[in-house]
């Protein structure tokens, strides 16, 4: 990790690129007010970037996000008082949610490693299946959320700056702690770069892998709480278009689909140019149309500056 | 190649015996069936409810068919289910595309089975063009009730200031509907009331949520009205507003009539709403279906106006959620056209 060259600053550039075009075009952008809700709007996919960015630094992908959420935010919903279910845990509703999220994670882990499927077909398996229950478990409705004190989790302030701002800012450290202070963040690493000499050097692969999966699991559930407490309700469609701002993010972070390129940190910076980039259109009244088009190229040029070629023996 | 010639011998072979076995028995046999895109959302999982229930009032086995956003799928399905009651079939279909109309209405005439479309269809296909098979198209006003709602959000805000608008998908018809008709209501003002800026958000919460946050930095208190082409996403917006300690202060409208946007309704939270109706629209669908198919009606002698036609969409705000509330929803299965609201009208 000596060795820090430019490449690995191009996400922080573009970061600041983008902010500085768009402060010229809207002066409002660079406004207190305006920067607390670019980081409202970050803090649910920082969450989940948190998660994602150990499974794709392992070389794998999870595209359960959107299942697992919307599942967990059911359950969130169905636990703290609301108008379906007689339950009333209020806060105590997150541990739980996090717990269910995890199990689903582990789920995920071990159908991919014990019976060999690729991480691609089984995440997208079990995506499909958490949304197929929380549609089954409500028949199309949502469960509408009545307690107030449980939406303070992301509507309530603590030092002026929203309550889903601090839990997302505790999930980057808990993630960072993980990556660079244990070894599970290191085999990650070990494994992205090179399963076959990681498991010559006794890093137990099999092992790592299922504990990434439900740590991803894991941080889902956490979003999906935070999704029913920011919008008061869950139901099965909560989490539509979460999986491609979740991966698009860690990618433009520069992360490498390949594995072993990356870190969370990374993805922070990934969320906030995607968000920001959003943002901004707006701000700078983009007409709707073109903004996808925009969008697209930006998100392209963004990986491909932030992406160092050096480390990448094989793109795929 | 393989496939078409099984499918034509297996719709011949559903004629034959559908004409065969055709008056005597013919009502003892029938499916009811209704096919739209998907169980996870409010207004289709009470769609398939409404037909339930009229299934359940004539003693007839009762199917659903869901799309997933696949017009492949849709069309497969109701063919299968073509062929395995021989035609003997009444389906109740929200296709997932208009032109999906087409091939259900051709599937249906060649097999004899009998179909009611909701919403979809392209403008130039007609009921009364393929009698009696295709029985009807029913529809909701989009450029109207958008209209009405429109002038309910102008209300609430004292009649003049700048509004934001967001819109859904782009290509769907019903977007393109409900936006007309908010931009028609605006230009009836004489320019008192101004739209800020439209943005689609694809019908999507989480995304009404971001572009509404990044309105409140672009026009701040400027923004006095939201309009929303649906209640998910006007509760998006809401929830944006509840985070910077707005809510109610700034009126929010939306359209389809969900409980949540309801109950902000009551709260003071959302200026309003229109609520469709889609425990009729499955019912009375599927019930105009099957009095064509049982000849309880003759359908091909109905008037057009009978045959294309708009459901009613109520326009919901706090000065009536009340009586909303406490009205008597119950319908007559018999009584077809007790809520229509005339011929359908292309623009």
């Amino acid at each position: 990790m000596a060795s820090i060259n430019l490449r690995a600053l191009a996400p922080i550039g573009v970061f600041f690129l983008l902010c500085f075009v768009i402060a010229v075009f809207s002066p409002n952008f660079l406004s207190v007010s305006n920067a607390i809700r670019i980081l409202n709007a970050s803090a649910i996919p920082v969450v989940l970037v948190m998660g994602a960015t150990f499974v794709i630094l392992m070389g794998s992908i999870d595209l359960s996000v959107e299942g697992i959420v919307a599942l967990c935010a059911v359950v969130t919903a169905s636990l703290v008082l609301n108008d379906t279910t007689g339950a009333n845990l209020g806060l105590w509703a997150v541990p739980f949610a996090v717990l269910a999220g995890g199990l689903i994670g582990a789920v995920n882990g071990a159908t991919h490693v014990y019976l060999k499927v690729p991480s691609f077909m089984v995440t997208l398996g079990i995506g499909f299946v958490c949304l197929g229950i929380a549609t089954a478990a409500l028949g199309g409705f949502p469960v509408r959320i009545s307690d107030r004190g449980f939406r303070a989790l992301t509507l309530g302030r603590s030092l002026g700056l929203p309550n889903g701002i601090w839990v997302a800012a505790a999930s980057v450290f808990v993630a960072l702690i993980i990556q660079e202070r244990t070894r599970l963040g290191r085999y990650v690493y070990a494994i992205g770069t090179d399963e076959i000499t990681a498991r010559q050097s006794g890093v137990p692969v099999e092992r790592t892998r299922v504990l990434v999966f439900v740590l991803a699991g894991l941080f889902s559930g956490l979003a999906g709480a935070m999704a029913a407490a920011q919008l008061g309700q869950g139901h099965a469609l909560i989490a539509s278009g979460r999986l491609f701002t979740t991966i698009t993010a860690v990618v433009v972070g520069g992360t490498a689909l390949s594995g072993g390129v990356g870190s969370v940190l990374n993805s922070v910076v990934g969320v906030l140019i995607v968000v920001v980039l959003t943002n901004g259109m707006v701000l700078m009244g983009v007409p709707p149309f073109v903004q996808q088009g925009v969008q697209g190229f930006l998100i392209i040029v963004a990986v491909s500056l932030a992406l160092d070629r050096r480390q990448l023996e094989v793109v795929k | 190649m393989g496939k078409l010639i099984r499918n034509t011998v297996m719709v011949s072979v559903a004629a034959m015996l559908s004409t065969g076995i055709n008056s005597a028995t013919f009502a003892d046999d029938l499916t009811l069936a209704i096919s739209m895109r998907s169980l996870s959302n409010p207004y289709h999982a009470t769609f398939a409810r409404g037909g339930e229930e009229f299934a359940k009032s004539v003693g007839l086995p009762f199917e659903v068919l869901v799309t997933e956003g696949n017009s492949e799928k849709g069309l497969a399905d109701i063919r299968a289910l073509i062929s395995r009651t021989n035609g003997n079939v009444c389906i109740n279909v929200d296709p997932n595309d208009s032109p999906d109309a087409a091939t259900i209405v051709d599937e249906a005439k060649a097999a004899g089975a009998y179909v009611v479309t909701q919403w979809n269809k392209p403008d130039d296909l007609h009921p009364w063009d393929h009698d009696p098979n295709y029985v009807a198209h029913m529809s909701f006003s989009g450029v109207g009730t958008s209209k009405e709602i429109t002038n309910a959000l102008i209300d609430a805000m004292g009649g003049e200031g700048g509004i934001v608008a967001i819109g859904g998908i782009l290509s769907n018809v019903p977007a393109i509907e409900r936006k007309l008709g908010m931009e028609m209501a605006v230009a009836d003002t004489g320019g008192k009331v101004e739209i800020l800026d439209f943005q689609p958000a694809d019908w999507n919460e989480t995304k009404a949520f971001e572009i509404m946050q990044a309105w409140l930095t672009r026009y701040g208190d400027d923004i006095k009205g939201v309009w929303a082409a649906n209640d998910s996403m006007g509760i998006g917006a809401l929830e944006a507003l509840r985070q910077e300690g707005k809510a109610g202060s700034v009126p929010v409208v939306g359209i389809d009539g969900t409980e949540a946007a309801l109950s902000a309704v009551e709260a003071g939270e959302m200026a309003g709403t229109v609520a469709w109706d889609p425990t009729w629209t499955g019912g009375m669908g599927l019930s105009l279906c099957h009095a064509a198919a049982t000849g309880a009606i003759d359908i091909a002698a109905e008037p057009h106006a009978h045959r294309e036609f708009y459901g009613t969409g109520i326009v919901v705000t706090p000065a009536n959620i009340a009586e909303f509330r406490s009205r008597d929803a119950s319908f007559d299965y018999n009584d077809y056209w007790a809520k229509s609201t005339g011929q359908i009208q292309y623009q």
